[in-house]
Parts: C-alpha cells; sequence; structure tokens
C-alpha cells in the first residue's frame, strides 16, 4: 500500500493553507483565498482503496448506495485506489493502472449553468499540467482537450462522465483520472506513447505529496469557475458567455495545440478524420482548424494527434 | 398522432409550395450589416467535413468583434428587415428568410417529423447511441428497438464530457435517426423519431404515397 492513505480534507485543507495560497501569492495572482473558497467541496471526503475495479463505477455505486439510504452524496468525494484492475480510457481503450500512479475519480455535482459546463473538462489537464511543471517535469504541456504529455507521451488522462442519480435523479459529473507517477512498466500496446513522471525525473515522487498539488490545483480552478459563474451573472448574465474565460486563458499557457498539424476524429485512433492545422481555441474552447483548401471549421467534440 | 391522415391535404400543400422557409436569428446582441439582399441566391455549407462555409449572409458586430453569419442551407432570401441595416438588435431577432427548395426525401422527413415524436438535441455536441441501444440496433435494427421516457439512449459528447441523455416522449420504436456519429448536432435539432408501434404502418404508408405521387408529378 502506498502513502495515499496519508490523505485526508483536514490534511488538503492545511495543504492549501501553508503550501499553495503561498505558493499563488509569490506568483503574483493576489489574495486567492476567495476561489479557494469557491472550490472547497473538492475533497470535503477523501476515500482510499487498495485496489478497484473501476473508480468511475464505484462512484456511481457510491451514489447509489447513499441515496438509497436516504444519505446525501458529499460534493467534491474523492475517490483513490492504489490500481485499478478493470480501468480503461474512453471508447474502451486500455488504460493500464498498477500501483504506483494517481488514480481515482472525483464526484462532482451538475450545478454549472450550460454555458460554463465546457471549461470544466479543461481543468484536471491545468492542474496536473502545473503540479507535474512544480516538480520538474517543465516541458509537461495540454494537448486538446485535457491529454498531459511530456516528451510527446501520455502521462496523465481524464475523462469527464455525466450520471444522473437512480434515486433522486440529481445530475453529477464523474471527473476520472489516471496519473502515471512512479509506476514505469507500460503494456505493449501503450509502449512509446505512454510514460511516467518517474521515467522523466530519473527518481520516484511522493505520491501523497504530488496528489496534494494536484487536488489543491483543482480546488483553485473549480473555485475560479463558479467565481467567474459568479461575476458573470453579476453583470447580468447575457446570452452567451463570450468573454475569454480565465480557465481557457490558463490552459492556452500551457497547451502545446495551437499551431500544430494534426490528425482529428471523434475516436482518432480507431477513426481519424483529416488533417488539418490548429489555428486557435474559440472562446467556447473550440478547435479551430484551418484547412489545405484555406477554410476553416471549429470542433467542439472529438480529439486530435500530432502529425510527426 | 391521428390515425387518419388527409394524404390529398400534405401533398397538396407540397405541391404548391415545394419549400421550407429557414428563419435566420441574431445569435447575439450587436450591429448588424447585411451581405445579401433580397432575391438572393443563397449556398449551403459544403466540404467533406462540413467546414467550406455557406454563403454570408450578413455582419454582426458587438464591442467591435464583427463576425460573418453564413447560411447553413441553400435557396433563395424570401425576405430581408433590411430596416435593421446598420442597426444594433438583440439576440434572437429575426433578420432574413431563405426560401429552400425540398427534395423527395426532405418531402417525406418533412411530413414525418409532423407525425413522429421528435426527440431534439439538448446542446450543440456530437451524440451517440448508448452502448445498450447500439447493440440492440445491431441486433435487430432500429425500428425493432423500442425505447420508454427515462431509458438512457443517446450519449452527448462535448468537450471530452460524456452525458447520458435520458429519454422522454411517448413510448414508441426508433423510427428515424437524424444524427450520424462523430457528426455534430445543432442545439433543438431532431435527434430521432420515435414512433408507436401501432402507427408504423400508417408511417409505411405516408412513405410510400409521397414516393408514388411525386414520382408521378416528376
Amino acid at each position: 500500500m502506498d502513502n495515499l492513505t496519508l490523505l485526508s480534507p483536514s490534511v488538503l485543507d492545511d495543504y492549501v493553507i501553508t503550501v499553495e495560497r503561498p505558493r499563488l501569492k509569490n506568483e503574483g495572482l493576489g489574495d486567492n483565498e476567495k476561489l479557494f473558497r469557491y472550490g472547497a467541496s473538492l475533497g470535503s471526503v477523501i476515500r482510499v482503496y487498495p485496489s478497484l475495479d473501476r473508480a468511475m463505477d464505484h462512484a456511481r455505486e457510491h451514489i447509489r448506495l447513499r441515496e438509497e439510504s436516504r444519505r446525501s452524496v458529499a460534493n467534491g468525494t474523492l475517490i483513490l485506489a492504489s490500481t485499478l484492475t478493470l480501468s480503461k480510457g474512453r471508447f474502451s481503450r486500455s488504460w493500464h493502472a498498477p500501483p504506483g500512479g494517481l488514480w481515482g475519480c472525483l464526484i462532482f455535482a451538475d450545478t454549472l449553468l450550460p454555458q460554463f459546463r465546457n471549461f470544466l473538462p479543461l481543468i484536471p489537464g491545468i492542474a496536473c499540467c502545473e503540479a507535474l511543471r512544480q516538480v520538474g517535469a517543465s516541458d509537461a504541456s495540454i494537448r486538446w482537450v485535457n491529454d498531459v504529455l511530456v516528451q510527446g507521451k501520455k502521462l496523465a488522462g481524464f475523462l469527464v462522465e455525466g450520471v444522473c442519480s437512480p434515486v433522486h435523479r440529481e445530475q453529477y459529473h464523474l471527473l476520472g483520472f489516471g496519473v502515471n507517477l512512479n509506476n514505469d512498466c507500460f503494456p505493449p500496446e501503450l509502449k512509446g506513447s505512454a510514460i511516467s513522471l518517474a521515467q522523466v525525473l530519473g527518481a520516484e515522487v511522493d505520491l501523497a505529496s504530488f496528489a496534494l498539488s494536484f487536488f489543491a490545483k483543482l480546488r483553485y480552478y473549480t473555485g475560479l469557475l463558479f467565481h467567474e459563474e459568479e461575476q458573470w451573472l453579476a453583470r447580468g448574465g447575457l446570452r452567451e458567455y463570450t468573454d475569454e474565460h480565465p480557465v481557457l486563458k490558463r490552459w492556452k499557457e500551457l497547451s502545446d495545440t495551437p499551431g500544430q498539424r494534426v490528425i482529428f476524429g471523434y475516436d482518432v485512433m480507431e477513426s481519424p478524420q483529416y488533417e488539418a492545422v490548429v489555428s486557435g481555441i474559440s472562446n467556447d474552447c473550440g478547435l479551430v482548424l484551418l484547412h489545405a483548401d484555406g477554410t476553416e471549421s471549429v470542433e467542439h467534440s472529438g480529439e486530435v494527434r500530432y502529425c510527426p | 398522432m391521428s390515425d387518419e391522415i388527409d394524404f390529398d391535404e400534405i401533398l397538396g400543400k407540397y405541391h404548391s409550395d415545394p419549400y421550407e422557409y429557414v428563419d435566420i436569428y441574431a445569435s447575439h446582441t450587436g450591429v448588424i450589416r447585411f451581405l445579401v439582399e433580397e432575391g438572393s441566391s443563397v449556398d449551403a455549407v459544403s466540404g467533406e467535413w462540413k467546414h467550406v462555409p455557406g454563403t454570408a449572409l450578413f455582419e454582426i458586430t458587438r464591442e467591435n468583434n464583427p463576425k460573418k453569419v453564413t447560411a447553413l442551407t441553400n435557396g433563395v432570401v424570401s425576405s430581408i428587415r433590411s430596416e435593421l441595416e446598420g442597426c444594433f438588435v438583440e439576440a434572437g431577432a429575426k433578420l432574413l428568410t431563405i426560401r429552400h427548395p425540398l427534395k423527395k426525401k426532405e418531402i417525406i422527413e418533412s411530413i414525418l417529423k409532423e407525425v413522429l415524436y421528435i426527440f431534439p438535441a439538448p446542446e450543440r455536441a456530437k451524440y451517440f447511441f448508448s452502448l445498450d441501444v447500439q447493440s440492440r440496433i445491431e441486433k435487430k435494427g432500429a425500428r425493432e428497438v423500442s425505447v420508454k421516457p427515462g431509458d438512457e439512449i443517446i450519449i452527448m459528447s462535448l468537450m471530452k464530457r460524456d452525458t447520458p441523455v435520458y429519454y422522454s416522449g411517448e413510448k414508441g420504436v426508433i423510427h428515424s435517426v437524424y444524427f450520424k456519429p462523430g457528426v455534430s448536432v445543432d442545439q433543438g435539432a431532431p435527434l430521432i423519431g420515435i414512433c408507436p408501434t401501432e402507427k408504423l404502418p400508417l408511417i409505411k404508408k405516408i412513405i410510400t404515397r409521397v414516393k408514388a405521387d411525386w414520382d408521378q408529378k416528376e
């Protein structure tokens, strides 16, 4: 068993106060107490297991059991496991989750307005990329939408799935995360495309410390999301949100996707659709693609792979 | 949906006016500058990936940020609110109408949309059937797959966020599928058309009758 059992809501609170807030202040981001407060539900419950089949399935089961026993589901519940035995990525792709990595799921009540939901999937990529850079993986970058790459290989991946609770029909987002930290053996199909932080740094990292840094940043950026939504409503809440969201602004600073020649597809591995150059990111997070004939299109769903 | 359909009335309507009138609205507030006039022919969006924009209809400018809005459908501009040229408009203001000539297939679809229960897309996103529905469609065909309110039938995919969509509407079989996996669907556009099982013969009758009538006319 790794040291993830050291994690608890109070440890995360302490980390935010003693480490993350001063760090952000030193970086000139001013008083960020309010933003952390807006995101404070994240990690309000932390459940750590030695092994699970799939964290997302466990989260669904957790929601069902809580509702059936007439108890509420704590918003921001984190479910962590040292290993996942049946983990998978999107489209049933394999995701290897042996001991040594950070695997889990966040249960997040769907209280965001539709105009702001697009920004939610950006947040885990930003938080993870920042945490990785902070421990020395200086070339960590985000590939649209939220894959985190180092040395051109995938180090972390995230999934967001909606779920409607069976009893009260509450809507939740389940944010699944997988970060290759000290695990350095990959199955043959992932060799060449996956990498771990230990491989990048040449040394193992402390799992609990990395997890605290990642979760603290998740708190900050979810707080920023809620805060910006509130500010927008206070300004009158027009039909569309067309500003450049601060979450998107930060994503752009950390992403290497703009400017890349890419292969685009809804399921790009199985059904690549076309090649184009990413000419920008629209304010609603769409990928602006410049085609060979000079025309542009905007994609909001799908994925890319960079052309060699 | 009535059991009795007045075919002559429906077909007569399409014979006398075989067009769809597509109203175009301001997507947000801004100052309007029209780029077409009444009677102008307009081209639809095209290209293998629907990446070649249609004819530019108007430019809407908000906070020095001009945005050209292009046609999604082909046809002729049948009316235009030219009095709004240079004016500030609210989001949702009607700006012009495109008269789109209907093909036989579109007429059948158009009539079916009046008689089927249409389940619309909740957001602009890409859609695919849930695993259970997809496997039932592959085994038996869509028209053998019945759905009822509360069923998880479709997954909405937007920004790598997959959300189940639950069916709400009449119980019935999936008669028409209006989306393709991997192709974006606009908010409010139809995803599937549902037909109560007992009404299927009526739907078949409509299709046969329209095809026969239109072929005769052509």
